[in-house]
């Protein structure tokens, strides 16, 4: 039997799923609104632009409260910023070649692309959020399009790539999501600084 | 380059056959508003119970009723008073910031004579594009949706002119193909507003002074919308290709970081 450790807690995965649904769906109708010549068929498969109006605004509710859910789990994770992560953020956590993976320095419970993604997520989450509602809830200035758009953006580029890498690009690491352990060899190779905090080594 | 940019946006005026227009010429307006009731009976659209503010500005700024609406300015003079009077309604802008900025496919769209119109249906009550207008022109109807002037498409389409054209008894507003309009208008001696801005106005106006007597603004694209055009836009597309082709690349050729089980355990395992 392979040796297996808790990295999520059930809360954290129901808050993550919310938050990544939301998401996806926001990305998805909100690419639809801004790029309506282009992608306005996005729309179309969510039921026509009413509903995916709704989708939109509903979601970026349900965004919202699973961001503030997700902030106490993660902010704290991602202001440990060490030496370690700018030398990883620096060689881009090796994924550029394979024969430098001796050389990735030790991380913690999340790497630092990972902290670099929660950082992003929060603060342009809480702004795209305030812009969202008042785009919502108000007649809104043009300023505040702009605003929203551009995080919207943000989210539009990081957000694939979390994606890909906490799927095809580790294998392993989607559990973390879904189950929430991981085997303890797995965790000592990705994040040894964490397995060595924890004790579980 | 005008052109190239008129492509990319939603507004662009090159689907346009025959621009047509309005030319309105406030030295000949007489305020007696036979502009408001026939835009209000061509479009059926209802009464709005207004209040006295002590002017004979009524009702005092456009609604989701009104169209089209005589803006009265007062100004004193040595004995007694000057009255200008300036239509204000949607101006069929020829780069048109409503147009870029909504969401919904076919809310806002550019008919074969140029007028800026909308669809009920497929608005989706989003008011983004009363941010983006100029002129301060669309209004909300009890639905939230968009109700503004579209110059008559119905009419004009079929050619007839619009119906404030047709109902103004002094020639204040004229209807026609733009050039024309604005040659006649130049050659009675007037300065014309909105001839070349953003890309050329629908609605023009004929004066005789500075623009800003008349309380018209100065015609301006949304600095946010354009930067957005511009610049935003296309870094977007090329990010977006960045990332998805990156990805696939990156899978095909370094590929995915598998971690083997065994490798591990040899190496400091418990
Ligand atoms: C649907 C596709 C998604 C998958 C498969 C996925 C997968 C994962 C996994 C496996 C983790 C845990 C990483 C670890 O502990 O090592 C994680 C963490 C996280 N996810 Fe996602 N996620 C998805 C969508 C999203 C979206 C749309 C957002 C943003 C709104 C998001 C934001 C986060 C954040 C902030 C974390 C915290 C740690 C980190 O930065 O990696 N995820 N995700
Ligand atoms: S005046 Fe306003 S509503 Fe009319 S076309 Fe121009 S931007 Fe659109
Ligand atoms: S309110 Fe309607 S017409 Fe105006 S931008 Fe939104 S969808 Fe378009
Ligand atoms: S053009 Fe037609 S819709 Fe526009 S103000 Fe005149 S009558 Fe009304």
């Amino acid at each position: 039997m392979v040796k297996m450790i808790q990295k999520t807690t059930a809360f954290e995965r129901i808050v993550h799923l919310l938050l990544a649904l939301s998401c996806l769906a926001l990305l998805l109708t909100g690419l639809g609104f801004l790029y309506q010549q282009e992608l306005g068929w996005l729309n179309t498969i969510f039921g026509g632009v009413h509903i995916a109006r709704g989708i939109h605004n509903w979601g970026g509710i349900v965004f919202i409260v699973s961001l503030i859910f997700s902030l106490g789990t993660w902010v704290p994770e991602c202001l440990k910023w060490t030496s370690d992560d700018s030398k990883w953020l620096g060689m881009l956590g090796g994924y550029l070649s394979r024969e430098k993976d001796k050389e990735i320095p030790p991380q913690g419970k999340i790497n630092a692309g990972q902290k670099l993604l929660g950082i992003v997520v929060f603060i342009s989450g809480v702004i795209i959020s305030i812009s969202g509602l008042i785009l919502w809830l108000s007649v809104p200035s043009a300023l505040w399009v702009l605003i929203h758009n551009v995080c919207a953006l943000l989210f539009a580029v990081f957000v694939p790539v979390h994606i890909y890498l906490a799927t095809a690009a580790n294998p392993g690491t989607f559990r973390i999501m879904t189950r929430g352990d991981v085997p303890l060899y797995w965790a000592k190779k990705k994040h040894p600084k964490w397995v060595k905090e924890i004790g579980a080594g | 380059m005008a052109n190239g940019n008129a492509q990319q946006k939603l507004s662009g005026t090159d689907v346009v056959k025959a621009r047509k227009g309005l030319m309105i010429t406030p030295d000949l307006c007489i305020a007696c508003r036979g502009c408001q009731t026939a835009c209000k009976q061509w479009n059926k659209l209802p009464g709005d119970a207004t209040t006295n503010s002590g002017t004979y500005e009524n009702p005092p700024a456009l609604t989701a009723h009104l169209y089209n609406q005589i803006h009265f300015i007062e100004k004193p003079k040595d004995v007694g008073i000057d009255w200008l009077f300036v239509r204000r309604a949607c101006m069929h802008c020829g780069e048109a910031g409503c147009m870029d900025i909504c969401p919904a496919p076919g809310a806002l769209f550019r008919t074969d004579e140029g007028a800026v119109a909308f669809n009920k249906e497929k608005c989706i009550g989003c008011k983004l594009c009363v941010a983006a207008c100029p002129f301060d022109v669309p209004r909300y109807d009890s639905d939230n949706k968009i109700s503004k002037c579209t110059l008559c498409s119905d009419r004009i389409s079929n050619g007839l002119s619009t119906a404030c054209a047709k109902g103004c008894p002094t020639g204040a507003i004229r209807f026609g193909s733009r050039d024309p309009l604005i040659s006649a208008a130049s050659a009675a001696g007037y300065t014309v507003y909105g001839e070349k801005d953003l890309e050329g106005l629908g609605v023009m106006f004929a004066l005789k002074g500075d623009y800003k007597e008349y309380n018209l603004p100065q015609p301006t694209y949304h600095a946010g919308i354009a930067l957005w055009n511009s610049v935003i836009r296309p870094l977007s597309v090329i990010g977006l290709g960045a990332v998805a082709a990156g990805a696939l690349i990156h899978y095909l050729t370094i590929g995915p970081k598998d971690v083997e089980p065994d490798e591990t355990a040899k190496k400091g395992g418990e």
